[in-house]
């Protein structure tokens, strides 16, 4: 009868010691809920690997932008790569630039300021929102930008992940913005569903990323923001600032991957996972043997 | 064949694993009479009732109703022409008492007012005034009330064949004891052809035409109740002296 | 701005959510009463059947919501995005307690009741229909109220899917890390889970016969 109870009892110490166990010698990456945070991850987590040795854990998927930044604030992770737009629309609530330069120089001084947290280099490459509509609607109607949709909007139906359609630089700012009057509320769904349900005309407009690797591949058109609704959204790693104070070795690992990689380099890592479902190890592996890494 | 309403020409019901509940049993039973089978527990007489309903197929043999094989007729037709009456009574609890004894002819495409005179001519037959019974549920009877209803139900149709299944076993012995006393009343003015199954050898003494002894899925013999007291097999020897000692214990 | 002042303020969105709710869950209940039921009856005819119907009612059953949403999306003809592929993963959610409920509540009848409809000479139709579905009333009505109230809660996870409902506040709530925007979503939710159980448990006290 006893020995049961005594059972549990060590599994749950071991469980609960597990939770405590040395912070000292491991590094804890997080990634929003879409493939390319995922890649950008584990890449992050073999360079860091790599270069100084320490244990590395990833929170993947871990929902959106701000699930994430609350993560990183709790100090339950230690990094993760945001978007300098998104920072200044979503977390610091602040109108948008039109400047990469300047969004960049001011979320970094802000968080640094606020959180504590540093802005490493850009990684080189900018996820911008993608309006996104099916390759023939496109052609049929000659779309090339938003503003021309604006006009088809009361007959289409728009779908959306749910973090865009609550953000302030999100769907409200959008049909502010190019008078998109839809005459039903859009659908929303988890982020990897959106493209399927436009292939499927379930919906005819969504809002991708620039950067999503089977836009091509589905014969897909990315509309031009004609009138730069967007902020910039380059892509860096943020990072507790008491992280980078315990492991020296960090920053200078971090900032080899400074400018280290384009749009398209990241839209073709995108594809090689979503389009070609090949693992996120492998590819990772292979992209770094072939930046020399 | 003889001819009877009733006929079972060396009727045996085998079980799937071999076991026989009853084996070549062969009785004949008249227009009006009242054939008892009379046998401990497990000895087949439950077996034999259903065989005659055809809520069991005989696995050799024939069993006879009315001219046609069981197996000949069609069971729906042939389960309307007999009463069948069982220890629980089985009452359709959602049921009132007028619609449970009207069961039968409303199956059967009877006009609802024929339906309703019928149910309170049995309702009197059975001792149970309509006016107090008719719209009662099943769970407000006691068991006597309730076999009562049961007959009733069973009587609805006229049907010729009446098969009771140790019908007063469950019943308090001054319930039973009434209920024993009007069916004998009940049987000579219907004068219906009825198998009785019993393993109680008073009740089959005071309601039997014949009795029929059944052991082990045979039957051992047919008597009436005279010969039965002075019948020389075993068995019923059995029965007779275990009811000499019940009443010489009683008469102190 | 408390939860209560979100509702009211976007009551209009509220109450399509609710109903897109609701016709999702009405919807798969129908369905799947129509087809449980019938299936219920034909494993108390078909004794045999009882392992493989019960068996594969209670694989979907064990299978986790999320990710029976998830297996059904590729698949054709039913599956998809939308509502629906979400009403599929409800009814088949739904199936194993009315089917079960079902089998238990006819094979629950009063053998002796069975016996004697059964000799004094009811058609195998007459039995089902007179008997044994009217006194196993009360038991499939609870299997049908357990499935409903299921059913409310699972369709929350419906919006994953594009499907619709209150789960939509629930997972926008979700990836903006807004408490208030989930309750949102979770308390009418809640309601109507209640109000089912409540309303069905009332029928099912209703038609339950003593015995």
């Amino acid at each position: 009868m006893r020995r049961p109870v005594v059972l549990l009892f060590a599994c749950l110490l071991a469980v609960l010691s597990g939770c405590r166990s040395g912070r000292e010698n491991r590094i804890v990456i997080a990634s929003k809920n879409f493939t390319e945070q995922i890649i950008l991850a584990e890449l992050l987590a073999q360079h860091i690997q790599a270069r100084t040795g320490l244990a590395v854990e990833q929170r993947v998927n871990l929902g959106g932008t701000l699930i994430c930044h609350q993560a990183l604030l709790a100090g339950a992770v230690d990094l993760y790569v945001e978007y300098t737009g998104t920072a200044l629309t979503v977390i610091l609530d602040e109108e948008t630039i039109g400047d990469p330069t300047a969004v960049y120089q001011q979320v970094k001084a802000e968080y640094i300021q606020r959180f504590d947290v540093e802005w490493m280099e850009p990684l080189g490459f900018e996820n911008t929102f993608a309006i996104v509509v099916r390759g023939e609607d496109a052609r049929r109607l000659k779309l090339k930008t938003i503003s021309d949709v604006a006009r088809y909007a009361p007959e289409w139906r728009a779908g959306f992940g749910y973090e865009f359609m609550a953000r302030p630089d999100g769907f409200a700012g959008l049909a502010a913005t190019y008078g998109l009057r839809f005459s039903r509320s859009p659908r929303t769904m988890e982020l990897g569903l959106l493209y399927r349900a436009l292939k499927e005309k379930q919906v005819d407009i969504v809002a991708g990323n620039s950067t999503d690797g089977v836009i091509a591949a589905l014969d897909l058109v990315v509309l031009e923001d004609d009138r730069h609704y967007f902020p910039p959204y380059q892509a860096a790693a943020v990072v507790r600032r008491a992280a980078l104070d315990r492991h020296p070795g960090l920053r200078g690992a971090l900032d080899e991957l400074a400018g280290l990689f384009s749009e398209e380099e990241m839209r073709r890592l995108n594809y090689a996972v979503d389009g070609q479902h090949r693992d996120v190890k492998d590819v990772v592996r292979d992209f770094r043997r072939a930046k020399g890494l | 064949m003889d001819n009877g309403v009733i006929q079972c020409h060396r009727v045996s019901y085998r079980l799937g694993d071999g076991r026989a509940l009853v084996s070549d049993l062969s009785f004949t039973v008249g227009r009006g009479e009242t054939l008892v089978l009379l046998g401990r527990s497990g000895s087949g007489k439950t077996t034999t009732l259903k065989l005659i309903n055809r809520l069991l197929e005989p696995t050799a043999g024939e069993v006879w109703v009315e001219g046609r094989a069981t197996t000949a007729w069609d069971p729906i037709r042939l389960r309307r022409r007999i009463g069948y009456v069982i220890q629980e009574v089985g009452l359709m609890p959602h049921l009132t008492v007028e619609e449970n004894v009207g069961l039968v002819p409303r199956l059967e495409g009877w006009e609802p007012e024929r339906v309703r005179t019928r149910v309170r001519e049995l309702l009197n037959l059975m001792g149970l005034d309509p006016s107090e019974f008719a719209r009662r549920w099943p769970h407000q009877l006691s068991g006597g009330q309730r076999q009562r209803v049961g007959v009733a139900r069973a009587l609805a149709a006229d049907p010729p064949v009446l098969l009771l299944d140790e019908p007063f076993g469950a019943l308090d012995p001054v319930t039973r004891a009434e209920l024993q006393r009007e069916f004998r009343r009940l049987q000579e003015q219907l004068q219906k052809t009825v198998v009785f199954v019993t393993h109680d050898v008073r009740e089959a003494l005071l309601l039997g035409t014949r009795i029929a002894l059944v052991a082990d899925g045979r039957l051992v013999a047919v008597h009436s109740p005279e010969e039965f007291l002075r019948a020389q097999e075993p068995e019923v020897a059995a029965f007779v002296s275990a009811l000499r000692g019940w009443q010489e214990k009683i008469t102190f | 701005m408390n939860v209560f002042d979100f509702l009211f303020r976007n009551r209009a969105e509220v109450l399509a959510l609710t109903l897109e709710h609701l016709a999702l869950v009405a919807a798969a209940m129908l369905i799947a009463v129509a087809l449980g039921i019938p299936l219920g009856i034909l494993v108390t005819r078909q004794q045999a059947l009882r392992r493989w119907v019960l068996g594969i009612a209670n694989i979907f059953q064990t299978v986790p919501s999320l990710a029976l949403f998830g297996f059904l999306i590729p698949v054709p003809l039913l599956g998809g995005i939308g509502g629906r592929t979400a009403i599929v993963a409800l009814v088949l959610y739904a199936l194993l307690p009315i089917i079960r409920n079902t089998y238990v509540g006819i094979s629950g009848v009063d053998p002796a009741v069975v016996e004697a409809a059964r000799g004094m000479g009811m058609t195998d139709r007459q039995l089902l229909w007179q008997v044994e579905i009217p006194l196993a009333l009360g038991v499939i009505l609870a299997g049908i109220r357990v499935a409903t109230v299921t059913s409310v809660g699972v369709a929350t996870i419906a919006a994953a899917i594009g499907a619709g409902g209150l789960g939509t506040y629930i997972f926008r709530g979700l990836s903006m890390v807004n408490n208030q925007i989930i309750l949102a979503g979770a308390i009418p939710a809640a309601l109507l889970a209640l109000l089912a159980d409540f309303s069905l448990g009332w029928a099912e006290r209703r038609l339950r016969v003593p015995r």
